[in-house]
């Protein structure tokens, strides 16, 4: 059996009102649902708040759970909305559209400091520094390891937009590593 | 024509690497990819700079430690919803003993550690007639907290001895529980992610292992 097929007939036993299945969920994928969230607010005390709301909203919906999508997915789509409901009610705009210039940002630090850096520091700080919408997608597909439908269903967009989303993330990450000194050839 | 219409092959490729990566393409993307990779000399550089990116990714995720009582707080908010949980539905007389066990204070606890021992190798030579095997319940505290584990749930009806000579043979360490549920963490001797996930699927591969799930993998787990 696989994980996915476990997961799916632990969320059966959580319909059935089975606490022990909801924690082995819980054990599960907690932390890549705390991380998740982490990541989208900036605020590990919000998503410590999320992530168990996340799991107690799988105790309630599991009765209604069709099973069309991977219990993972399902967890990061009910987290999504979470975050963005909360973020909504403390009025932070989360999508700032300045953020875009935050990469190239990054590339702009003193020649001196970026040059410390190795290649995988730097990385992962141009990694960190990317706007929300295009870290998100770069989270979702290497770290969670969801396919672009996936994803799609995740934040509710279409597939041709993951994809255009993919697509100028990893772009803009090329172009801050090339004004780095880091140049990989593409774009 | 759309934007991603207007794209070159070498754009497209760079677009699908990540999911191709992650192994989640399929059909004429996974195919087109291959293709690119077999074909074109910048292919498997660019794949180079996509895995690095993975890595950076995972660190990024991995750097970020969830609340070490998140179980615990979960639970109590769970049983304020859907009201108390009822006992443990006839758990094995191990998982009772451990829950006496893990009510006494820390410091007599560990003292205590010994006779529990004593106790349960005791009854594992009443009940199989054999000789118990050197049952290792627990090295320090700081030593268990660092180590590697799953989490475990024996089936009600195992056999104690079968358990302890598993435990033994594999040098697996009972580092805490059970919860309310009866869910064991086991310490996991493992210094590699890969040797954790032979561990795991061993435990989980056991006649008297209802689940094993994943806990802390060694610092190589990505």
């Amino acid at each position: 059996m696989t994980a996915a097929e476990t997961d799916r007939a632990l969320v059966e036993r959580v319909a059935k009102g089975d606490r022990t299945a909801v924690r082995l969920l819980f054990m599960r994928h907690h932390a890549r649902v705390y991380r998740f969230v982490a990541r989208q607010t900036g605020s590990e005390l919000m998503a410590d708040d999320i992530a168990n709301e996340v799991f107690l909203e799988l105790w309630r919906q599991a009765p209604v759970f069709e099973g069309r999508s991977e219990v993972s997915t399902w967890l990061l789509g009910i987290a999504r909305f979470k975050a963005l409901s909360l973020l909504r009610k403390k009025k932070e705009d989360w999508i700032d559209d300045d953020d875009a210039a935050q990469v190239a940002d990054g590339a702009d630090t003193p020649e001196v400091v970026t040059m410390k850096e190795d290649k995988a520091a730097a990385l992962r700080r141009f990694i960190d520094a990317m706007p929300e919408e295009h870290r998100t997608v770069i989270d979702l597909a290497y770290y969670h390891g969801q396919s672009v439908s996936e994803i799609g269903e995740v934040l509710g967009i279409p597939v041709a937009t993951v994809k255009t989303r993919m697509f100028y993330a990893r772009k803009k990450l090329g172009e801050a590593l090339k004004a780095a000194g880091y140049d990989r050839g593409w774009p | 024509m759309s934007a991603a219409e207007k794209m070159s092959r070498r754009d497209k490729m760079e677009m699908l690497l990540p999911f191709y990566l992650n192994g989640s393409l399929e059909g004429t993307e996974l195919e087109a990819i291959e293709e690119w990779l077999a074909s074109d000399p910048a292919a498997m550089a660019a794949l180079g700079e996509a895995e690095a990116e993975f890595s950076g990714t995972a660190a990024a995720n991995e750097a970020i430690r969830p609340p070490a009582d998140a179980l615990s707080r979960f639970a109590r908010a769970l049983d304020a919803e859907a009201g108390p949980a009822r006992a443990p539905a006839a758990s094995s007389w191990l998982a009772q003993a451990w829950s006496r066990f893990m009510a006494v204070p820390a410091g007599v606890a560990w003292a205590a550690a010994a006779v529990l021992l004593a106790l349960v190798v005791a009854q594992s030579f009443v009940q199989t007639g054999n000789r118990g095997g050197d049952f290792e319940i627990a090295g320090s505290e700081d030593d268990l907290a660092k180590m590697p584990f799953a989490l475990v749930k024996f089936k009600p009806d195992a056999k104690l001895s079968d358990i302890l000579a598993f435990l033994d043979q594999n040098q697996l360490k009972i580092a805490g529980g059970p919860t309310a549920d009866g869910v064991f963490r086991l310490g996991v001797p493992a210094e590699t992610a890969a040797d954790y996930q032979k561990l795991l699927d061993l435990i989980a591969a056991q006649p008297f292992t209802e689940a094993a799930l994943e806990g802390r993998k060694p610092a190589d787990g990505g």
